[in-house]
């Protein structure tokens, strides 16, 4: 496997698959990880900043002190007077007593530590990225993975078929390229409803396009290469010749597209949540979160900075896989993207 | 090469042009149309002010009715029939007079089927043979109003309404210059063609970029006019548009994202008032569960709104527990008091006790951010309190109106839903409930005792009987029913400094005519 | 190689005529319509638009009769803006998006041709990861946050530049700088990438090495045999780049108010206004066939092994 040794040698690509390999077992098991959970909500605790020593109680403590002296040097004084102090001391009993029931459990939750910080409903920003993870991920792997049965499918039986299944296929192609893709979403989204599945079909539905291109022109130039004969002569039938032995040649493109398509999708993913049009509350996804934290990057920074490294990270990552990938597998391709 | 370096930071340099007289306001949205008839929206609504004036203006600090094109009116003692004096100096900004003809064939145009206005339900709703005309039943001819001569105006009302003189200030009421409309037909809003008849004449329009209109020197009060020129900008981003302001690039924001409410509640110009309209969920009562009322009453009551309020939406909103908001001679219902024990006992009266067999009953709310985090709140709410399961679905504007107004709200036992109040009136807020009201009981709700209240009330003379018929009505509509459940009552969030403008004053109808406005010396 | 040109435009006005026709009936079927407001009309006042709009006729109808207004220039009258039609909507936004789209294309080239070339020739130095570092960071970072976060340090932190505005309607000419940098920056990563992946094979291939044997210099190897060969994808990107440019713009459009043809894109789906989506859709589309042709027809000319039937 030459190609293999051809990818050690890319020192990015190596990163960005060991960063790709780790977010991919953070989502997965998300679940039996000890976070927070991501739709809890605490209402008191909304807005805290990241922190990776000081408790929930600690910080609210905090605030309420600040807030307090700034009051009082605005009066002039320089020390908090009786009614502050008092507010302070049951502040202080609230965080070491009180308690909330979730899912059956009671928890002393002014004992929380949130390493990322919350959001504006008092909700774990670490647990909202990785499960928003989740979804970005999967929404990513899913829908290239339609893209591309689809994309391979007709692009592979238009390429070796040719002719009039060849043009129309072609013609659909260019057609579609020409459709306004955000309508179609919009549309597809409103009457079929807004959940994660329609997400992957209707992404994947506007980007098959560019990889049945891509293997039509790969199987043209293999057509009429000598094991292609060699097989017709044997008397093997369309689908043999196109499926074993003509698709399996078209790999390397197939697989540096799914590479690239994933971030493409996740972008997608997030223009969509951008619109209104992402996944459904109180989901997340990583492009619903950036979302969110856009509006609020002077008062609350990390609520933009910590998704979006999330999201840019493992999108470069992957980008860096990709041309590795391309660079080990296919030396000589023609570096369409 | 100095020279050249210092001039080309001078040109870079966003120094706010600022020049004395002009007034940048952030108007949120392009408008449909600068046809009064062919509106609808607050952003078009602020622009028709500066633009026209109707038989009566708003006063500034109260939004109430002053007189505008009318200078006094007399109202018969049954209530019925207004008789309006015109200004003789009242012209059009091409000079032509205006005539008590020009009101009449203004609203006539108004209710014609035609036009299809969609606000001509204002005009139906009030005045004698107007809805016959307009639903295509009977002629222009049926309609109450009449030129008495030149400068007399008279209507005639179908019942005693006394919040009709304060509509007379709204779009649908508005005085157009017909012979203007019927010389260049549709192209008359061009700003080439311009005629109105405001403290402001229309001098540019450039769609999706800004508005401009100029001073009016024909406006009969043009003397009181201080500012030369107000430039509209329809910004679709709330968060363009308050940095805008923060920049020195707008003089008037009337929007504040939410996650920047904290931010400019630190600042002296972050203007806060109540506005007249209520936020609140209509329940689905087509199907079980909530075509219980008991069911209803519990998840009203299991709600802390207070917690809403602070935590949630931050922008100083009422928690209410009845629909009408506070206004004068009205005052609000007490409502079902919220008690998360009494909650649960109704919960289970209702045949699910702890929640328990209680089908998974879901929210529809159209897209928007501050949405999305209240019936998220909800959602865990009512999870902790009734141990019930909440979904949530969201829809665009155009598909979520569609799903709501079906006949069963798309099946969803939630839809979220706001109103604001049009004019200062409970029969502004009530008659959205009535049982044959299929364009806003979405619910379906239905009551005959309800219906013959509002319907009662609504027939009387102004004054505290009056209002005590809408009170028992609402008493049914809340406290036995709970047919809605009223959230908060809105609450405005503009950005301006009122230490550099004059005349700018918060009012519960968010109406702040630029006539007033001036730049303090 | 005329007839071939001129068979293949002639061929993009049915493929233009089938996007039309799949998108007039499409958009029918989202739910709501043009009218459906908050307040409800009452049915005989709908009844009246509806005539007015022939909207009560049925669809084929409808659709021939919208087949013949094109046919004529005439894309309609907006359902939702009702001072002004389609074409006048169209006439004033797309310059707009045009240059826009021109200036943030061009500079992305540019710039991407350059850094593409001199991270090939440095194959795996510094600059050759540095650069493609950033160069990948403009594909990982959604345009809404690029735009928005520009504009804090450089308005409202570093007051340097005005929030938002546009050169066009009047504004500064500094208006131009955020939007372009925002928009460049994906282009401008895609064509770096891209360029630095065909120079590299270009580099390899047999007539460059032919060339040094010739004792040619590096910068005319570079410039005259290297650039051609580098530039091919790159073409071949530039034609559905420039026609997503001009609408995909829809977030900078909004974020920094200008008032381009990708903002009614949306909006105009959003508020079921019929004919502006479709002339929206027909700009779109016109631009994106005609710019694939004229792409194609380049490629032809450049790529000596592409000869025509």
């Amino acid at each position: 496997m030459d190609a293999w040794r051809r990818l050690k040698k890319n020192r990015m690509a190596i990163f960005g698959m060991a960063l790709v390999i780790f977010y991919s077992l953070l989502s997965l098991l998300a679940a039996i990880l000890p976070i927070h959970s991501f739709k809890h909500q605490v209402l008191d605790h909304q807005y805290l900043p990241p922190s990776l020593t000081k408790t929930a109680g600690e910080l609210l403590y905090e605030r309420q002190e600040n807030t307090s002296m700034d009051a009082a040097k605005n009066e002039g004084r320089n020390e908090l007077n009786e009614k502050e102090k008092e507010e302070l001391s049951v502040l202080k009993q609230r965080i070491e007593n009180e308690t909330m029931v979730f899912d059956g459990k009671t928890v002393k939750v002014h004992q929380k530590r949130y390493f990322l910080g919350t959001d504006a409903l008092g909700r774990d920003l670490l647990a909202r990225i990785i499960y928003g993870g989740q979804v970005s991920i999967s929404i990513g792997l899913v829908g290239t993975l339609t893209a591309v049965l689809i994309g391979l499918i007709i692009g592979a039986m238009a390429g070796y078929l040719g002719r009039s299944f060849d043009y129309i296929a072609m013609r659909i192609v260019d057609i579609m390229y020409g459709l306004p893709y955000m309508l179609l979403v919009i549309i597809f989204m409103a009457i079929f409803g807004r959940n994660v599945i329609n997400l992957f079909l209707c992404l994947a539905l506007v980007s098959w396009l560019t990889l049945a291109r891509v293997v039509r022109g790969q199987i043209i130039s293999l057509k009429n290469s000598e094991f292609v004969q060699a097989a017709r002569v044997v008397g093997a039938s369309t689908g043999r010749i196109v499926f074993r032995h003509l698709v399996p040649n078209t790999l390397g493109v197939v697989v540096v597209f799914t590479t690239l398509q994933i971030p493409s999708f996740i972008l997608m993913e997030s223009f969509l949540s951008y619109l209104g049009l992402g996944v459904q509350a109180p989901l997340a996804s990583w492009g619903s979160l950036v979302r969110d934290g856009v509006d609020g990057m002077k008062s609350y920074p990390w609520l933009l900075f910590f998704p979006g490294l999330t999201m840019t990270v493992f999108l470069f990552s992957m980008n860096f896989l990709g041309d590795g990938l391309r660079d080990a597998l296919d030396p000589q391709s023609k570096n369409r993207l | 090469m100095k020279k050249l370096f210092i001039l080309l930071i001078v040109l870079c340099l966003p120094v706010p042009v600022f020049s004395q007289g002009v007034f940048r306001i952030g108007n949120g949205a392009e408008p449909q149309s600068l046809d009064p008839h062919l509106i609808s929206g607050v952003p078009e609504h602020r622009i028709y002010v500066s633009l026209f004036e109707g038989l009566v203006a708003f006063d500034p600090k109260t939004a109430d009715p002053i007189p505008g094109v009318a200078e006094s009116w007399t109202i018969s003692k049954d209530g019925l029939t207004y008789a309006f004096k015109l200004r003789k100096d009242a012209v059009w900004s091409d000079g032509v007079r205006i005539t008590a003809q020009t009101v009449v064939d203004s609203w006539l145009r108004c209710l014609n089927p035609e036009t299809a206005a969609e606000y001509a339900s204002l005009l139906t709703g009030v005045i004698q043979g107007a809805d016959e005309y307009n639903t295509k039943k009977a002629g222009p001819e049926g309609v109450g109003l009449k030129a008495l001569d030149n400068n007399t105006f008279q209507m005639t009302l179908k019942s005693p309404a006394p919040y009709a003189l304060g509509m007379l200030g709204h779009y649908a009421f508005a005085i157009l210059p017909m012979h203007a409309i019927q010389k260049y037909g549709k192209d008359w809003t061009k700003p080439e063609n311009w005629v109105s008849n405001g403290p402001f004449v229309l001098a540019e329009w450039k769609p999706q970029d800004r508005i401009v209109v100029k001073k009016n020197s024909k406006y009969w009060d043009a003397a009181k006019v201080k500012l030369d020129q107000v430039v509209y900008y329809p910004i679709d981003d709330n968060n363009t548009a308050f940095n805008m302001y923060l920049n020195g690039e707008l003089d008037w924001q009337s929007v504040t994202p939410r996650e920047r409410i904290e931010e400019a509640k630190k600042r002296p110009d972050f203007e806060n008032a109540a506005y007249l309209g209520t936020y609140y969920y209509i329940f689905n009562q087509t199907k079980p569960p909530f075509n219980d009322a008991r069911a209803r009453k519990a998840f009203s009551m299991a709600v802390d709104r207070k917690e809403l309020v602070e935590k949630v939406t931050k922008g100083g909103e009422f928690p209410a527990l009845s629909y009408v908001p506070p206004m004068s001679g009205y005052k609000p219902m007490a409502g079902l008091t919220e008690n998360v024990a009494e909650a649960k006992k109704l919960l289970g009266a209702a045949g699910f006790p702890d929640g328990k067999g209680f089908p998974k009953v879901t929210i529809l709310y159209n897209t928007s951010e501050s949405h999305k985090k209240i019936a998220e709140y909800l959602q865990q709410r009512w999870e902790q309190t009734l141990g019930v399961k909440v979904d949530l679905v969201n829809q665009e504007w155009k598909t979520y109106l569609d799903t709501r107004r079906d006949g069963k709200m798309g099946g969803y036992e939630f839809a979220r839903a706001g109103w604001i109040g049009d004019y200062k009136d409970p029969y502004n807020f009530l008659f959205m409930w009535l049982s044959d009201n299929f364009d806003f009981n979405d619910g379906r709700w239905k009551n005959t005792q309800y219906d013959a209240l509002v319907a009662k009330a609504n027939g009387m003379a102004a004054g505290p009987k009056r209002m005590e018929v809408f009170q028992e009505a609402e008493k049914i509509l809340i406290e036995q029913d709970q047919a809605i459940m009223p959230i908060y009552w809105y609450t405005t969030l503009n950005m301006i400094d009122v230490k550099k403008w004059e005349g700018w004053y918060p009012n519960v109808l968010d109406i702040h005519p630029t006539k007033f406005v001036s730049p303090k010396k | 190689m005329t007839k071939y040109v001129i068979q293949r435009f002639l061929g993009l006005i049915p493929t233009l005529f089938v996007i039309i026709t799949l998108s007039f009936f499409i958009i029918r079927i989202a739910p709501g319509g043009p009218f459906s407001y908050e307040r409800a009309l009452p049915k005989q006042v709908l009844e009246n638009i509806e005539k007015r709009y022939h909207l009560d006729e049925s669809l084929l109808v409808q659709y021939g009769r919208y087949v013949l207004d094109i046919l004529r220039g005439d894309l309609g009258p907006s359902f939702r803006y009702k001072d002004y039609d389609v074409n006048h909507y169209i006439k004033i936004s797309l310059p707009n998006s045009l240059v826009l789209g021109l200036l943030s294309l061009s500079l992305a080239v540019i710039l991407g041709i350059s850094t593409g070339l001199i991270s090939a020739r440095r194959q795996n130095s510094t600059i050759d990861y540095l650069s493609m570092s950033v160069a990948v960071i403009g594909i990982s970072v959604p345009l809404f946050v690029v735009g928005p976060v520009l504009m804090y340090f450089f308005a409202m932190k570093l007051n340097l530049l005005p929030t938002s505005g546009w050169i066009m309607s009047g504004d500064r000419w500094t208006t131009v700088l955020m939007p372009m940098a925002t928009l460049t920056l994906p282009y401008f990563a895609y064509i770096a990438r891209l360029s630095r992946a065909s120079t590299l094979e270009v580099l390899q291939s047999d007539y460059v090495r032919t060339a040094r044997a010739k004792g040619l210099s590096e910068p005319v190897i570079m410039f005259k045999h290297v650039l051609k060969g580098a530039l091919l994808p790159v073409v071949s990107f530039l034609g559905p780049a420039f026609a997503n440019i001009v609408t995909g713009s829809i977030v900078v459009e909004t974020i920094f108010r200008i008032p381009g043809l990708g903002r009614y894109f949306v909006q105009s789906a959003l508020n079921r206004d019929y004919t502006l989506i479709m002339g929206t859709v027909i700009v779109y589309s016109a631009i994106l066939l005609i710019m694939n042709f004229i792409v194609d027809i380049i490629y032809g000319f450049m790529d000596p092994r592409i000869s025509y039937r």
